[in-house]
């Protein structure tokens, strides 16, 4: 079977193709020109012109939808236009599913517009009737991880930090192996086609609690201090300073950590049963990698 | 109860002196499937709820060995214990032991966000067991503890449980 994965360049899409060429003939998108990998052909296309999009998915069975615009000011509509770009293509392609790695916690009113903009993608991926498989996650703990990393630079430099009682909200992280497994597990697979899915990991933390695991991983014992009042702008251009994430990545990131991303169901993992890998292991091989 | 089908809501002193209240709805469709995840969400949703209705006022933080409700990031108004997740075909809940707290007269009691099968339909519920509130009348207390816990706390309970029905049931629909 021939796949398509857009977003073949991130943490995620970089970790899922060695997985997806085991079994698949895997077609690889990128902006730019790319070297020929093993089993792995690189097209260029771009999701948000459109431009080579249907060229990408010409033959294809199954598409990945692994992009986000963070980083960008306006990223709710870029996210929006892109995914109609590849809806609309899939369909005109005949694909026969989309696999979409969407946020968990956006379904409150008050959701945070990133968590929002996440949810939102996977509505308009199936805005032209190909039927999508939406994985719901929170953060993914693996290196390069924007969310992880961030969380990993705060306790690499601050020996005290002062943060927003959203601190204390909970959360359910996955190791980037066990996402990548599961996102190759539904390729193809009639029972989660047109499904959407939560994934967590074991384990149910709140950011507090992580940043405490890090820190212990990390022979540190950093000075958590809470405080009820400060922006997601603040807090933004705070680990802007001292963490390596841009501020516009950042924010987006704050502003959801207000909003609860824990796994409310566990059908996927009754559908792929495998063993989750434990938070500590998680970060260990992301300190590693 | 507008929305809310089969709202009802009771509160009764209990012999040993601890306060029961319960509110509950009814629903076509569970709101929660019964496993580990969808027990430890009845939970989550609550407090989302909580944190809601006070407008981030009140908020519950989490450790590993329990949770604090604190006003304004500060004073600690319940202090519970971890979630005791329980699930099976007929029943699923979450129970969360009370440990202390500006609003407890002491440790004791419970709260339960449960779901489970009534007939063909299903049950969702809050309940607040042996819970000793510090504002309530009783012999020793101040002549107002009573009027405020009636007029205050008693109906926040009932408001908040209102909130947690609504956020699960839209999120039923997610």
């Amino acid at each position: 079977m021939r796949v398509t994965v857009f977003g073949a360049t991130g943490v995620v899409g970089q970790a899922l193709l060695p997985l997806l060429a085991e079994k698949h003939e895997v077609v690889a998108v990128s902006r730019g020109a790319r070297d020929p990998d093993v089993g792995i052909r690189w097209v260029e296309a771009d999701v948000a012109s459109g431009e080579g999009v249907g060229d990408a998915l010409e033959g294809a069975a199954v598409a990945y939808y692994l992009v986000h615009s963070l980083g960008a000011r306006d990223f709710e509509r870029r996210d929006r236009e892109a995914a109609g770009n590849v809806a609309r293509e899939a369909a005109r392609a005949g694909i026969e599913q989309i696999v979409y790695l969407g946020g968990l916690g956006g379904d409150d009113r008050d959701a945070s517009p990133h968590l929002r903009s996440r949810r939102e993608t996977g509505a308009h991926l199936a805005s032209h009737g190909v039927p999508v498989t939406t994985l719901r996650a929170a953060m993914v703990v693996g290196k390069g991880s924007a969310a992880f990393e961030t969380i990993l630079g705060l306790v690499r430099r601050l020996p005290v930090m002062i943060t927003p009682n959203w601190v204390s909200t909970p959360t359910q992280p996955i190791a980037l192996t066990d996402v990548v497994r599961y996102l190759a597990g539904v390729a193809g697979n009639d029972a989660a086609i047109g499904q959407p899915f939560d994934v967590g990991g074991p384990e149910v933390m709140t950011y507090r609690q992580m940043i405490e695991r890090i820190a212990a991983l990390l022979g540190k014992r950093p000075r958590i201090i809470e405080v009820p009042v400060l922006t997601p702008a603040l807090s933004a251009l705070w680990l802007e300073l001292v963490t390596p994430v841009n501020a516009l990545v950042a924010r987006p990131l704050v502003e959801g950590l207000r909003n609860p991303t824990v796994a409310r169901e566990e059908r996927l993992r009754k559908l792929l049963p495998f063993e989750l890998t434990s938070f500590d292991e998680a970060a260990r091989h992301a300190f590693d990698a | 109860m507008s929305g809310l089908p089969g709202w009802e809501a009771t509160e009764r002193v209990l012999e040993s002196g601890g306060f029961e209240s319960r509110q509950r709805v009814l629903l076509p469709e569970p709101a929660v499937e019964p496993s580990e995840s969808g027990a430890r969400w009845l939970g989550v949703t609550y407090w989302q709820a909580v944190d809601g209705f006070t407008r981030s006022s009140v908020r519950a933080t989490w450790r590993e060995e329990g949770g604090r409700l604190r006003l304004l990031g500060g004073a600690t108004l319940l202090k519970f214990g971890p979630p005791g997740l329980q699930y099976g075909d007929e029943a699923v809940s979450c129970r969360y032991a009370i440990e202390g707290g500006l609003l407890a007269l002491r440790a004791g009691g419970s709260v339960t966000l449960a779901q489970r099968a009534e007939g063909e339909q299903h049950e969702i519920s809050v309940t607040v067991e042996e819970y000793l509130p510090r504002l309530a009348a009783r012999a020793g207390a101040p002549w107002w503890a009573g009027t405020v816990y009636a007029k205050g706390q008693s109906p926040f309970h009932a408001a908040v449980s209102r909130r947690y029905f609504q956020l699960l049931v839209q999120g039923r629909g997610a």
